[in-house]
């Protein structure tokens, strides 16, 4: 019975040609569109975050800005990081020192505001993620983005044809730039061009790129200073979260503390106070009894030491004490001089008894000029226990700051960090998918909007398919009650019905489908020079990007299908319901 | 003849006659280092290659007490209203049109123009900068003429990280210790910036550098002139250095 009832729907479908064919138009238009526009979405997320974001800030970044100062990106003991990373790196996945810094770009006779991005050839690359670089720079006139390792050419630097235009430079010439390095001075240096490139995409107008190494020099970064570390992932949308979580969990700060001692005196440990009136408020009853220029004690270079400490070492108020300690990455020791402003005294043992307790402003100064050894474990036994009173109080190794869930989570903790004025470094573990909610967004949004224009263009064209079935029905009325008198059940026909409008959308849909693909394939053959113009945002090299997704199809395609079976419904249920004698005595 | 010669030698190998960089620097905070609070108005014209000249004007009040600094800008029409407070380790950034205050950092620049906060904080010369020496650890320090001006020419380098130079040579006057001219150095040794001092006048003891000109040598054709005009010395309220005033004076 199944194979009649297909018959009939089939005879039927081709029965009435045109009106199957204008229908199935219309069906297929609508899928085309659907698919079309649900692939340029994707396309568009595609660009921004897998062509843009990845490169900018990988699937995971791990970035640090010191003194609140978003443009000061260093760590200063950056083999720590690297060590945490290492350790917890999905498989698969590779890291690459980030850096990129404003700064004013002098060509021949013109100057602009340039990016300097600085390129790590010593990240783990796959040969997939060398060819997707090299797609990203596109050179004209020969050369490869390669040619930035070039050893015996000063400070090799590359740039799109864009800012090569601007800055009026040709390969070859000698470009300069002016730049603020990571101690807040001026620094200046002379780059090579060794190659102009096609920008993949409008974010890659902006920046020059130089050799990492090379721009860490010219930046003044010394050799165990990091400036930022972005991670790639095979499969972001999996791994991205619970990596960043995990770095999160694993770079929790330390209390920062130099173990040093006072020449033939004594030992001296030195710790950071929180300088905010909050905590200030909190540390100054801890104190005890200060003794001493109590105003200048919590001034940005102030200094407290303990009573018991000042005794054994023989220090009054007033003193400078010199203490020398061990640097991390320094055979030799340091030292370094603090005034004693106050002395404190406590009955109990809230705060470390035989410390120095320097105000954060000068205590960071100290501690990230030249990173000190961790203490030995008989002075790491009398640091504050972790989540102790003085713990609190006391200036941490740096600032771990909170995950984030959104772009707008992120651009008020970025607000907080200038209100704030940490002056320790802040760390930050976070992925593309928080720092670039807004594209997802855009692109839920983009699909949203497309969904519900397709779907009124689909009212129209099922007030169609109703239509064409209300007159299917009317001219077969007689044939109806011909089929149910020689015994075709009711269903049979309502299926029938159903099967017709079901096959004629599953090939028009299909057919959309097609369209789809080939309008993409025409569509993103077209070039488009808008360099210049923020609709670039939406190309990859100068052409529209679709990305078709197999769920997408095949979810539309049902969803089209589910639609026009429910449409089709209530009319064949009514053609089915038609007694036998009343259809047949029916005529027009 | 022996002894002349050897006291010749000695002469010049210590350079006598010449001052040490130190009691130079000592000199010229000496010479300006006001113990009191100031006010004055504050006018910078910038000349940028290929494009017209931005006259900023602000109005400055700094207290030295508290580390205190307020700027109110007063021109161009864009700027008018908005205004920068500086009070100890607090900086804050006032938006006329939006009527908030923001944090910001030190190395903000001021009203569009290219000073940045930390050119208005007063900090000790001889604490960011000392002598620069030879390979023979002597001092850079010279006699020359400046114009028709006898004057000192010394180099210094810094003493601390956080100084937009690490390197300067100033031409400072023999007979008063005023800084007439100063050039400014990147770490890569590139001339970045000259700096003119072309007129000073005297407050309260001080001597105030009231038209300056910098000149920018790394992107040529870019200059500012600075001057300063209405210097009053008197005692600033306690008032002036908070947020209110500065909102209600930006209505």
């Amino acid at each position: 019975m199944k194979s009649v009832i297909l018959n009939i729907s089939l005879r039927n479908l081709l029965r009435q040609k045109r009106r199957s064919l204008l229908l199935g138009i219309a069906i297929a238009f609508g899928a085309m569109i659907l698919v079309l526009s649900n692939a340029f979405a994707n396309g568009l997320s595609d660009i921004l975050f897998n062509k843009v974001m990845k490169f900018v800030t990988g699937h995971v970044s791990v970035t640090f800005s010191e003194k609140g100062n978003m443009f000061t990106q260093v760590f200063r003991d950056g083999d720590r990081i690297m060590t945490v990373l290492k350790e917890h790196m999905p498989p698969h996945s590779a890291y690459s020192e980030a850096i990129g810094v404003f700064c004013r770009g002098i060509g021949n006779g013109k100057a602009d505001n340039v990016i300097l991005v600085g390129i790590d050839f010593n990240a783990q690359t796959t040969p997939e993620e060398l060819e997707e670089a090299k797609q990203n720079f596109k050179m004209i006139g020969g050369g490869d983005f390669t040619d930035l390792k070039d050893t015996t050419i000063e400070n090799p630097v590359l740039l799109s044809k864009e800012k090569a235009k601007y800055l009026n430079l040709k390969k070859g010439d000698l470009m300069r730039i002016r730049v603020t390095d990571i101690n807040g001075q001026y620094q200046a240096a002379r780059l090579n061009v060794v190659g102009i490139f096609e920008p993949a995409n409008i974010f890659m107008s902006t920046p020059i790129f130089v050799e990492l190494s090379r721009v860490k020099k010219i930046l003044g970064y010394g050799p165990h200073e990091i400036a930022g570390v972005n991670i790639t992932l095979k499969n972001p949308t999996r791994d991205a979260i619970p990596l960043a979580d995990t770095l999160f969990n694993h770079l929790k700060p330390d209390l920062a503390v130099i173990s040093g001692s006072v020449k033939g005196r004594g030992k001296l440990q030195i710790f950071g106070y929180r300088s905010d009136t909050t905590f200030l408020k909190r540390l100054k009853p801890l104190l005890g009894q200060l003794t001493g220029d109590t105003a200048a004690a919590f001034r940005s270079n102030g200094a407290v030491l303990s009573k018991s400490a000042a005794t054994g070492l023989g220090i009054s108020i007033g003193d400078t004490v010199r203490v020398s300690y061990s640097p991390k990455y320094n055979p030799s020791p340091v030292s370094v001089r603090f005034v004693v402003s106050a002395l404190y005294s406590m009955a109990d043992a809230a705060l470390p008894q035989e410390a120095l307790l320097v105000n954060e402003s000068r205590f960071y100064d100290v501690f990230y000029m030249n990173w000190p050894a961790a203490p030995i474990a008989e002075e790491s036994a009398l640091l504050p226990k972790k989540g102790s009173c003085a713990d609190s109080l006391l200036a941490p190794e740096w600032v771990l700051l909170d995950r984030c869930k959104n772009t707008d989570e992120v651009k008020k903790r970025y607000k907080e960090i200038g209100k704030l004025k940490w002056k320790a470094v802040t760390v930050d573990a976070q992925t593309m998918y928080e720092t670039g909610s807004d594209i997802l967004k855009l692109e839920s949004a983009l699909k949203l909007i497309t969904l519900w224009a397709v779907m009124i263009l689909f009212f129209i064209i099922l007030i169609g398919v109703i239509n064409t079935l209300r007159m299917t029905i009317r001219e077969r009325t007689r044939e109806i009650g011909t089929l149910r008198s020689i015994g075709m059940q009711k269903k049979d026909v309502r299926n029938s019905f159903i099967l017709e409008t079901g096959l004629l959308s599953l090939f028009a849909s299909l057919i959309g489908t097609l369209l789809a693909f080939l309008a993409m394939h025409l569509l993103s053959l077209f070039y488009f020079d808008v360099s210049d113009n923020p609709m670039g945002i939406l190309l990859n090299n100068g052409h529209l990007h679709f990305l078709p997704t197999a769920a997408g199809i095949v979810g539309y395609n049902l969803l089209i299908l589910a639609i026009a079976v429910i449409t089709a419904f209530f009319p064949a249920r009514r053609a089915a319901n038609l007694p036998p004698a009343a259809a047949l005595r029916h005529y027009e | 003849m022996r002894t002349i010669l050897l006291i010749a030698l000695f002469v010049v190998s210590t350079g006598f006659g010449l001052p040490g960089a130190d009691e130079l620097l000592k000199r010229l905070e000496n010479n300006y280092k006001m113990g009191n609070d100031i006010s004055a108005t504050v006018s910078l014209t910038q000349q940028k290659a290929g494009q017209g000249a931005k006259l900023i004007n602000m109005l400055y009040y700094r207290r030295d007490t508290d580390n205190s600094f307020l700027i109110i800008m007063t021109g161009p029409e864009s700027e008018k209203g908005n205004g920068y407070l500086r009070v100890g380790d607090n900086f804050w950034m006032y938006r006329r049109n939006t009527r908030t205050f923001q944090h910001v950092n030190r190395d903000e620049n001021i009203g569009g123009s290219d000073a940045k906060g930390d050119d208005f904080e007063t900090r000790n010369l001889t604490e960011l900068y000392e002598g620069a020496k030879d390979s023979s650890g002597k001092e850079i320090i010279s006699e020359e003429i400046l114009g028709k001006i006898p004057v000192w020419k010394m180099e210094i380098k810094a003493k601390v990280k956080d100084v937009d130079y690490p390197k300067k040579i100033y031409w400072v006057q023999q007979s008063n210790g005023l800084l007439l001219k100063e050039t400014a150095y990147s770490s890569s040794h590139t001339l970045m910036q000259t700096s003119y001092y072309l007129k000073y006048t005297q407050v309260a003891g001080k001597f105030v550098p009231v038209n300056q000109i910098f000149i920018d040598e790394f992107e040529k054709g870019n200059k500012t002139i600075l001057e300063i005009s209405g210097i009053v010395t008197k005692k600033l309220e306690d008032a002036l250095f908070t947020k209110p005033y500065l909102e209600n004076l930006s209505k």
